[in-house]
């Protein structure tokens, strides 16, 4: 049996594994499903913060006894976006029910004390447990002590000191835990979604062309054709791994729309994945794809039934998440031998791409000889797996 | 033509096969007859190829099957023990699937698919999505992709197993239309009746061991019994040793 007829009949199961598994309505709704989820969450993330950043433009500030300090109300009321309305009767009751953020309170004998130059009482409440409101809470403090800086500044000028003298430090405060930041994480799941739906996308043809095929009875006949195990073995393989490229490349081509459709300028990200980007994410999709499949192919052949191999995926498709979830929470940054690692080095390298970075060529070579090579091993196992009697009959 | 000798296997501690030996020659059709359990799937499936006798020589048509098991599979035709289908694929197509994993080019393929629905008189059904097909019509459609390559050996295991009297009927005008044309047909069965009706040569097995063999007058001879129905039954209690 030559070399060249055992590649024709890789190419011949893995066709037909591939026409078989389209023809399967719900092998395909789960594709559609790996691929439509990633975006439409980051979309739906995405929305939600842009309406959070217009709701932090307009400060609403409602303020009780506003008639005890009107200059103060009026100066509140004509700050950039703060819109004073008149506070609820029950005050500490609407915070504490979350009806309203904070609520500043004017007592009565604020006049007094502000007339005599003294410390005039202001009460600004606010639930302290809610972090959603903490920075709405921090604008409405920083505007305060800014107006309780010109005061001061006004009475010191009419008393012949300089207000600098009572500024003994100049303190800038910078924010970097923007919504721009936010946002930026918000596209740090694309990586992790890109290799989900690769992997969900593999699963179907992994687990039926080999469990499936097994429990159906129709394994036997088809080891009775001519062709080496290591064939008909490879050829599942690389339809597996197509299927997952498919989905590789669905998720990225969606990605790639998101600038049009989500307001990313507005919120100062860019998000430019141009034709070489996406060129750069498919080639490194592609060793992953391939590394997954054979993950997948062996563990399904490994499982006595089609049922548990499908609980098995259900495990495994932790793994293309672990990197995503752990680079979510803790800088991963990018040290040498994370390329080395087959679900983390394309996770690293997916994420400079996404950046805006041009993958480093031996860092793309470690990931994919090393993603390869596990692949080939895992292919022989299950090649060996395939000639045992013990899997061919499920004993 | 296929000859076996001395085949043992083993799973465990239960001998499944234990020393069995014989010949199935061309144009003839030779039964494996035996209860279940004998021993007959698991020899037919070191025939094709997918169990490694542990001890013992097969030879299809001169091809040493234990060394070379792809090349004699070439030249065999099987319908497994529980084939199985794939419901996605009509019935045309896993023809196809099959004949070219055999080598053969397409073309080829639909001429032979042609004369295969036109043989097992299923043209109603050649485009059709195997989901849903009755006992009979999964047969036929297991058999045209097994003899898609006109192989010259066709092994069937328990070939008419659950089907009714037509199916039957078809499958048996198969058989003789295959022997007609000097193939080697080997088929297995534990119906006593099939085996006296369509064999030429008989081989009984028991307990994993042939207990005897030769034609239906062969036997009947052999054991001194006037109707081959207690023949066989005397032959199985002598391989389950009995007396």
């Amino acid at each position: 049996m030559t070399v060249g007829r055992a590649l024709a009949q890789l190419v011949i199961v893995c066709r037909k594994e591939l026409r078989d598994s389209f023809r399967d309505r719900r092998a395909l709704g789960s594709i559609v499903f790996s691929v439509l989820i990633g975006p439409i969450l980051i979309a739906f993330m995405m929305n939600r913060l842009v309406d959070q950043q217009r709701d932090a433009d307009t400060l609403r500030v409602p303020v009780v006894g506003a008639a005890n300090a009107p200059a103060l109300v009026e100066w509140l009321a004509h700050q950039d976006g703060v819109d004073v309305v008149d506070g609820p009767a029950d005050v500490e009751q609407a915070v504490r029910e979350q009806r309203e953020a904070l609520v500043l309170i004017v007592p009565d004998d604020f006049a007094r004390h502000f007339r005599d130059s003294e410390p005039a009482p202001l009460q600004l409440v606010s639930d302290g447990s809610r972090n959603d409101v903490r920075p709405v809470v921090q604008r409405v403090r920083a505007l305060l002590q800014q107006y309780s800086g010109e005061i001061a500044s006004l009475r010191l000028i009419v008393r012949g000191v300089s207000p600098a003298a009572v500024q003994p430090l100049a303190l800038q405060e910078i924010e970097v835990s923007t919504a721009q930041q936010r946002a930026a994480q918000i596209l740090g799941f694309i990586p992790m979604f890109i290799m989900v739906a690769g992997f969900v996308a593999g699963m179907q043809i992994a687990t039926d062309s080999t469990a499936g095929e097994r429990e159906r009875g129709s394994l036997e006949p088809l080891l009775v054709n001519p062709a080496p195990r290591g064939a008909i073995v490879a050829g599942k393989w690389l339809a597996a791994s197509l299927a997952a490229f498919l989905g590789v490349v669905l998720t990225t081509l969606l990605c790639a729309q998101m600038p049009r459709v989500l307001p990313l300028e507005d919120m100062g990200i860019r998000l430019d994945l141009d034709a070489p980007s996406i060129g750069n994410i498919l080639l490194i999709g592609l060793p992953f794809c391939l590394f997954s499949a054979s993950l997948q192919t062996t563990v399904a052949t490994l499982a006595r039934s089609f049922k548990e191999a499908q609980s098995y995926m259900g495990v495994l498709i932790l793994l293309p998440m672990v990197p995503g979830i752990m680079g979510a929470l803790y800088p991963l940054g990018s040290a040498a031998w994370m390329y080395a690692v087959p679900m983390l080095g394309p996770y690293v390298l997916l994420t400079g791409v996404i950046g805006g970075g041009v993958p480093d060529i031996g860092a793309l070579l470690a990931m994919a000889g090393t993603s390869l090579t596990a692949a080939a091993v895992l292919v022989h196992v299950t090649t060996r797996l395939f000639r045992s009697e013990h899997v061919i009959f499920g004993r | 033509m296929i000859r076996v000798d001395d085949l043992r296997k083993r799973f465990g501690q239960v001998t499944a096969v234990d020393g069995v030996g014989f010949l199935a020659a061309d144009g003839a059709i030779t039964g494996l007859l035996g209860p279940n359990g004998a021993g007959k799937t698991t020899t037919l499936r070191m025939l094709y190829g997918v169990m490694r006798p542990d001890e013992g020589r097969i030879h299809v048509d001169e091809l040493d099957a234990v060394q070379h098991p792809q090349p004699a599979q070439a030249r065999l035709g099987v319908l497994p023990d529980g084939f199985g289908l794939y419901p996605r694929l009509t019935a045309r197509e896993h023809i196809e699937y099959f004949g070219a994993l055999h080598g053969l080019r397409s073309a080829a393929i639909a001429r032979r698919a042609e004369e295969l629905f036109e043989l097992l008189d299923m043209r109603a059904i050649a485009d059709r999505r195997t989901a849903g097909f009755s006992h009979g019509e999964r047969t036929k459609v297991a058999l045209a992709r097994a003899l898609v390559h006109s192989p010259q050996n066709v092994l069937l295991d328990e070939p008419t197993n659950g089907l009714d009297v037509m199916s039957t009927r078809a499958v048996r005008s198969i058989v003789r239309r295959l022997r007609d044309e000097g193939r080697c047909v080997l088929f297995s069965s534990h119906v006593m009746q099939e085996v006296s009706a369509l064999c030429d040569a008989i081989v009984v097995i028991a307990a994993g061991r042939v207990v005897a063999q030769g034609s239906p007058d062969d036997l009947r001879r052999q054991t001194g019994r006037d109707s081959l129905e207690d023949a066989f039954v005397r032959l199985t209690d002598l391989g389950r040793g009995g007396r």
